[in-house]
């Protein structure tokens, strides 16, 4: 707390204090109901702001700490503050029994269990007469008194205004230390905060806990300044006034529940002459705050305000490869026939292989090889049905992956996955804890002190921007380096890296080779699953294939990639053809689609930057490249599934590039997504009628008849649902699906992924045939071999930009293709 | 006969929450939204059917016919007052929101409508009854479920045997590559809610006779079909349905055999237990988790 | 350092918003009150939700008295009377907050409470504490003016739940002739008060025993699982208590159930449209009273009746007047405190109550009261001031 603040909050409290002494007794009621609404608010915070989980139930704990303490002063006569102490624990106890079912459900079911909760303690104290007095609630429950003197009012209120304090302090403490930001690392992403070593159900936990118990104690001293409880004072109602204290003044805020109680119990109070009127202006006025004030009243006041103070560069004051490479022994991960299965498919299957320490591991594979899925697997955030993980002699298989990331197992995500409303520093820093939250660091502890070394570690991994900066908002390049930054943070002996390279520019790639070197030779193994082949080929001590889940190459970089069974994987069969057009083709009259300076992407980091593009009437053009050259990005800017976009694109003269994706499908352009993306709970002959949907109410019967006759096996299981189908024949369906519609251009993505040799090559066949009756075709796929066997034209993706176009017959003797695919030497 | 009668009555109730059960459901399904406020469109039924038909006098059939559409277009308002503008900026606060909308309908109908409950008048459907095995049955006690059902299976078959009815099924299962199709998801949302507003409006009118109408009417009907939509994992049209009967049943016998008292408290612990060990309800499944 | 910024940017909005809880803080400062000021009188009661048609019956009442009050010039010399409506929301703590805002801010003379009887046990042990005059109008729960506070600041002018348990009991038996009685009860204050009752006028009543208990909630649609259980303990006469919209859905249930039981009950059924709710069984139903609107009417009563047709179009005759029992009693209770207040002299709490305490005759709507309250009882009404009655049609009449 600075100096500042400190006299600040000081003046406020003796203002507050001031005002309580001069009010009459129907302020001194109203003040002493925002205080005790605030706490409750605070508390409702600490679960709704900091973890993020909703409670449409919380006059429940509020009723329980109201009952207990009118219960034990007007019975056995306790003293009131024992009895507070007693709402406290109680109230604590409720929010442990509510947790159990409330952790296993998210959303919607979360809200129902809150809200059933709330029903049932407000009916179970209408009915346990003997102890709660039933409907007709407790009488003449009696003021706090202390030193022989009775509370009055006046006394109460400063009671509430003391409790209200120390309920904003503890929420400024817990809140920026390390509780309150595993909390928010929860909130924000819970995948990740189990890989820096956080158990979400401990902490979830907790903060029921918490939140239960402030509303409790505001329910206790809430019982003896009314005198008067009955079921009737603890409303559905009241549940969602305490929400929305919360979300008027600003989740996630220390000062945000205190002018939302403000709000909520002072308003009515001034609107109090509207009588009968009174909730529907409430009602319009919540509609009105929630549309202008998203972020409540905090959040409001700080856009129009309030300039974020987003810090300075890192800088390096600590010695991080000291700290990374302090270590007993260095240790290595070995993995031995690891299985999976999901639904029958053998997503990993019998996986074995070694990472020392030291040495970079690749992991690479074709899509859909079981290459994540691995990486899930060692990680613990699958269960392994068969297998071993072991670092050094400790196995590790089976263990839920925050105690597998305390063990030393660090890894970074495919998207990545940052707290995304935490700075770039608190990201780090909470990392640094490895997943230990110890009693004493509740009240914020020593939060400052591993900033440094924070910082000092981004500096490491070549992160440049301001350290207070929110990591949301951060470029994607950014993103990725923290994120390598917090995994380190947790001190690893195992690193895993999933495509880190994905999104990133050439020379970004060849930083992130350096500084993954560097940090292999800290001692640490690192793991890399990366499609960019000449980085993986260019840092790899080590490089294991896989292929639909099994190994099938491991070795050093030169053996794998000239070993012929990884070779067919990437390309396919280069034996295998798929049928050349009889005759030499030659494109007539203007393109059917051109597309000018195209560039898009997600966030700052463009993934197509300017690529032209032309596909003329009855063409087949192929688009190749690997994997995160921006093939799919293209294919959804085409058809308008991504958006905004820069360029132009052109469909038969006209501008599509604002045009919403069903519109798009309407003027003739028609995509047959990646993964087939089948309507799975409609049957096939539906499937197929779904495709024509733009085509208005015409009989289709005729077209549908020929769409079976084309594809047999649909004919076969025309009633059947589209979901039962085989990936082969899913793909038949896509495709007849896309063809109903009489597209000007059919864009196909992907079509051969994940289907069994024997079937692509079907699959082509039947490409070949819509070529050659007149079909315009713009492929991508990664068999690149029989795109370009039955293509006119070609372009090669690299990094976002065309390398290559021309005919398709000269690239598929060239090498630059292979090189595009597997990398350059 | 105390079964059949909590039989007969459980069917009933149990059939209306699951119609507005259905209405939860469907926006859920196509949007991942909800009118969480769905009880006082139930209500809006009820008032319009009574205002149109018995205050201004005209043809019943007119008056009912009128309220449900207008509950459809009210369904419509939510969506673009209430949950749309939240949806955009990928705020939750819709919850909040279309509670807000549910209060401020609540209020208006009370100084509208008068703060006075009205009761339909007796018709056919409640004068006339027949007996079953010394049980007294009324129409109206076979036409609610008989409606109910009839929807669902109307329902089915408008999805699975009409155009746009497959057009929303597809929307439902896979937004994406619905767009792809041509169809405008905008619309089908749009569609989704007005749907949600027609159940709630069918199920407001339905109840009418036997109910009395009120501004209030339909609140604790809503969290209760909520419940009921939940249960049924929110995302399985027929499962909803049938969580309805279950929880109208489960509601009727607790009270016939432990008596009216502990109705509530057991029916809501029966809740909070049903998806502490089933997290997705009843009949819902889990989504696989993927990185 | 981290959350500085939003802390500091908070504070600027807490200033904005302490200023304007100045503008809360500030009508407190009041000047005294002059001669020709008017004397405030408060009401707290339901005027939203289920219940709002309570607490306009009780402001119809309220307002006829003062304007006939007022339209004689006034009290104390030539200053009106205004009444200051606040809505409880039916909630005990809005309650009691309404309550101190009427009490302290816009300084009224005398309060008066609405239909639901937790909010008012919320707010006795503040008007005894503060020394202002409470006049119930309708809850019933027996402890309200019964609440062992001397002196007692709490009167009303209503039915008390104890006594009219016994009058139930004893019509059941006495004139249905019945011998076991089933309780269908509203889950609420009112119903749980009304069990507590019932039991005590059984225990003195050896013609009759209770059989069943069985609750019912305001927006229950069927009955008949809670009916078919008091049918299967041998019921021959129910005992009803709720108000008119669920007591009317008791009626319709045992309609379903297609059983003829005679049903006593309680006088909520009269608060609405009962006839148009219940449908033809309505008439099926014996209720209490403290005044019915229907048959010959007193000249108080005739006059009330003009008034409020003219002051309220919608009412075009005594079948219009929802929850006549909140208005009569509003009506009669406002004339008692005009003449306290007039023999007190000023509006003095405790001059008031001492008043009312010895208020002589007053020639009123439900009767002619003689010294209403004294210092031990502050109920104007007793048993003796019931009528049972029944609904012939839209018309109440009285019971043969």
């Amino acid at each position: 707390m600075t100096p500042r603040i400190a006299v600040v909050s000081l003046a406020a409290i003796l203002a507050a204090a001031a005002a309580i002494w001069h009010a009459d007794g129907y302020q001194l009621y109203t003040l002493a109901l925002v205080g005790l609404t605030a706490i409750v608010g605070i508390g409702l915070n600490v679960l709704l702001g900091l973890t993020g989980q909703i409670s449409l139930g919380h006059v429940a704990f509020y009723a329980i700490g109201a009952y207990t303490v009118g219960i034990l002063t007007t019975g056995p006569g306790w003293s009131f503050w024992l009895a507070l102490l007693a709402a406290a624990i109680l109230a604590g106890l409720a929010g442990v029994l509510l947790a159990v079912p409330a952790l296993r459900v998210k959303g919607p079911y979360l809200a129902m269990v809150t809200i059933a909760f709330g029903f049932v303690v407000e009916q179970g104290a209408a009915e346990w007469r003997d102890l709660t007095g039933g409907w007709n609630g407790l009488m003449n429950i009696p003021p706090p008194s202390a030193f022989g003197l009775d509370f009055s009012e006046r006394e109460i209120a400063l009671l509430v205004l003391a409790l209200t304090v120390a309920s904003l302090w503890f929420f400024a403490r817990l809140s920026r230390g390390p509780w309150g930001q595993a909390m928010r690392a929860i909130r924000d992403s819970e995948i990740a905060s189990q890989s820096i070593g956080l158990n979400p159900v401990v902490i979830r936990t907790f903060a029921f806990v918490l939140s239960a118990v402030m509303a409790g104690i505001a329910g206790g001293v809430f019982a003896s300044i009314s005198s008067f409880i009955s079921p009737e004072s603890f409303p559905f109602f009241q549940s969602i006034l305490f929400l929305l204290v919360v979300m008027i003044g600003g989740a996630d805020t220390v000062l945000g529940p205190l002018l939302g109680a403000f709000v909520v119990v002072l308003l009515p109070e001034l609107l109090s002459w509207l009588a009968e009127y009174r909730l529907l202006f409430v009602g319009v006025l919540l509609l009105i705050v929630l549309r202008l004030a998203p972020e409540g009243i905090v959040g409001l006041i700080a856009k129009l305000f309030g300039k974020r103070d987003l810090g300075n560069a890192p800088r390096q004051t600590e010695d991080v490869a000291a700290f990374l490479s302090r270590r007993a022994a260095p240790q290595g991960l070995a993995v031995k026939g690891l299985s999976i299965s999901f639904g029958g498919v053998r997503a990993v299957s019998n996986l074995s292989f070694e990472a020392s320490a030291g040495e970079i591991t690749s992991l690479i594979g074709p899509n859909g090889a079981g290459k994540t899925t691995a990486l899930n697997l060692i990680c613990g955030f699958y269960k392994p049905d068969a297998g071993s993980v072991s670092v050094g002699a400790r196995e590790l298989a089976g263990n839920p992956s925050h105690r597998i990331a305390a063990a030393g197992v660090a890894r970074t995500y495919q998207t990545t996955q940052l707290f995304g409303q935490m700075s770039v520093l608190d990201n780090v820093a909470l990392a640094l804890r490895r997943g230990s939250l110890s009693w004493k660091s509740l009240l914020g502890g020593d939060a400052d002190a591993a900033e440094p070394l924070a910082e000092s570690l981004l500096a490491f991994v070549g992160f440049a921007g301001p350290v207070r900066q929110k990591a949301a908002a951060l470029a994607h390049v950014d993103k990725r380096l923290v994120e390598i930054a917090r995994a380190l943070a947790t001190r690893p002996d195992i690193l895993l890296l999933d495509e880190p390279a994905a999104g990133l520019s050439s020379e970004d790639t060849e930083r992130l080779g350096r500084l993954l070197r560097q940090i292999a030779d800290l001692g640490i193994a690192v793991i890399l699953v990366e499609h960019d082949m000449d980085l993986v080929m260019g840092i790899s001590d080590h490089v294991v294939v896989l292929d639909a889940g099994t190994k099938i190459a491991d070795g050093v970089p030169e053996t794998v990639r000239n070993d012929p069974a990884v070779l067919k994987a990437y390309l396919g069969e280069k034996q295998t053809k798929g049928r050349a057009r009889p005759a030499p083709w030659t494109p007539a009259g203007a393109p059917v689609l051109a597309v000018t300076n195209l560039s898009a992407g997600y966030g700052a980091a463009p993934v197509l930057r300017s690529v032209d593009l032309d596909v003329a009437t009855g063409e087949t053009v192929c688009v190749l490249g690997a994997n995160g050259a921006g093939k799919s990005t293209l294919m959804r800017s085409l058809s308008g599934l991504h958006r905004p976009i820069d360029g132009e694109i052109r469909l038969a003269a006209q501008d599509i590039g604002a045009l919403p994706a069903h519109r798009i499908a309407r003027e003739g352009l028609i995509l047959v997504p990646e993964g087939r993306q089948v309507f799975p709970e409609l049957s096939v002959i539906d499937n197929i009628r779904l495709g024509a949907f733009a085509r208005g109410s015409e009989d289709l019967s005729a077209d549908v008849e020929r769409m079976l006759d084309r594809f047999p096996r649909l004919r076969e299981r025309q009633h059947q649902k589209a979901g039962l189908l085989s990936g082969g024949e899913q793909q038949m369906l896509a495709i007849a699906r896309g063809l109903i519609a009489r597209p000007k251009i059919l864009l196909l993505d992907e079509p051969s992924l994940g289907l069994a040799p024997a079937l692509i090559e079907n699959l082509f066949a039947i490409l070949a045939d819509l070529r050659d009756e007149g079909v315009t075709i713009l492929l991508v796929d990664q068999m690149a071999g029989l795109a370009l066997s039955i293509a006119d034209r070609a372009y090669v993706l690299q990094s976002g930009k065309f390398a290559y176009s021309g005919p398709a017959s000269a690239l598929a003797e060239d090498t630059a293709l292979e090189k595009a695919y597997l990398g350059g030497a | 006969m105390l079964l059949i009668s909590a039989l007969i009555t459980g069917l009933g109730l149990g059939s209306m929450y699951g119609l507005l059960a259905l209405g939860f459901y469907v926006t859920y399904a196509v949007s991942n939204t909800v009118n969480f406020a769905q009880g006082s469109t139930m209500m809006l039924g009820a008032v319009l059917a009574f205002t149109f038909g018995v205050t201004l006098g005209w043809p019943m059939w007119i008056a009912v016919a009128l309220a449900i559409i207008l509950c459809a277009v009210w369904g419509v308002i939510v969506e673009r007052v209430a949950v749309n503008p939240f949806v955009v900026r990928g705020s939750n606060s819709w919850l909040m929101a279309t509670v807000a909308l549910g209060i401020i309908l609540e209020n208006v109908v009370l100084f509208t409508f008068g703060k006075d409950p009205r009761g339909m008048p007796p018709s056919v459907l409640t004068t006339e009854a027949f007996y079953v095995a010394d049980i007294k049955i009324q129409p109206l006690q076979i036409v609610i479920p008989v409606t109910g059902l009839a929807i669902a299976v109307c329902m089915q078959y408008l999805s699975t045997r009409t155009k746009y009815g497959k057009a929303l099924l597809a929307v439902v299962q896979n937004a994406d590559a619905a767009r792809l199709m041509g169809i405008n998801v905008t619309v089908a949302i749009l569609a989704a809610f007005a749907l949600s507003g027609l159940f709630a409006g069918i199920a407001g009118v339905l109840i009418a006779p036997l109910f009395t109408i009120s501004a209030s009417m339909g609140t604790l009907f809503g969290i209760k079909a909520f419940a009921v939509a939940i249960l049924g994992g929110i995302t399985n049209p027929w499962g909803v349905v049938v969580a309805g009967l279950i929880y109208g049943l489960a509601e009727a016998s607790i009270t016939a055999l432990l008596g009216s008292t502990y109705t509530q408290i057991v029916t809501f612990s029966l809740v909070i237990l049903a998806l502490a060990l089933r997290p997705h309800g009843l009949f819902g499944q889990a989504a696989v988790k993927k990185v | 350092m981290k959350r500085v910024l939003s802390i500091s940017i908070g504070r600027r909005a807490a200033v904005a918003v302490f200023v304007s809880g100045l503008a809360f803080l500030l009508p407190a400062v009041h000047d005294e009150a002059r001669a020709a000021d008017p004397i405030k009188i408060g009401q707290v009661a339901a005027l939203s939700g289920p219940s709002a048609q309570s607490g306009e019956a009780i402001t119809r009442g309220l307002q006829v008295a003062i304007d006939e009050i007022n339209a004689k010039g006034g009290l104390l010399g030539g200053r009106k009377i205004e009444l200051v409506q606040r809505d409880d929301e039916s909630n005990p703590p809005r309650g009691l907050t309404a309550a101190r805002e009427l009490i302290f801010k816009e300084k009224v003379a005398a309060l008066f409470g609405g239909l639901d009887s937790p909010v008012s046990l919320a707010i006795v042990p503040l008007v005894n504490k503060e020394k202002v005059p409470f006049i119930g109008v309708w809850a019933a729960a027996t402890p309200i003016t019964r609440n062992g506070t001397n002196p007692n600041f709490v009167f009303r002018v209503s039915a008390v739940d104890e006594y009219v348990d016994m009058r139930l009991l004893k019509h059941a038996s006495e004139k249905l002739g019945a011998k076991k009685a089933g309780l269908i009860l509203i889950n609420n204050p009112w119903g749980e008060s009304n069990e507590k009752g019932l039991k005590a006028a059984d225990e003195n009543n050896p013609n009759i025993e209770i059989v069943g208990i069985e609750k019912f909630e305001n927006n229950d649609v069927d009955l008949v699982p809670q009916l078919t259980r008091l049918k299967q303990a041998g019921a021959d006469v129910l005992i009803l208590v709720g108000n008119a919209a669920p007591g009317a859905q008791v009626m319709k249930s045992r309609e379903r159930m297609g059983w003829n039981v005679p049903v006593v009950s309680h006088w909520g059924i009269s608060g609405g449209r009962f006839p148009e709710l219940a449908g033809p069984t309505a008439g099926d139903a014996h209720f209490v009273q403290t005044y019915s609107f229907f048959g010959e009417l007193n000249p108080v009563g005739q006059r009330l009746l003009a008034a409020l047709m003219k002051k309220y179009p919608e009412i075009k005759g005594p079948e219009d007047i929802f929850s006549p029992v909140g208005t009569a009693n509003a009506y009669d209770a406002m004339h008692l405190l005009a003449k306290a207040i007039e023999k007190a002299g000023s509006t003095d709490g405790d001059a008031i109550r001492q008043a009312l305490e010895n208020l002589g005759t007053h020639e009123g709507l439900i009767k002619t009261y003689n010294n209403p309250f004294s210092k031990d009882e502050h109920d104007a009404l007793g048993p003796d001031d019931y009528v049972m009655v029944r609904y012939e049609g839209e018309r109440i009449v009285p019971v043969k």
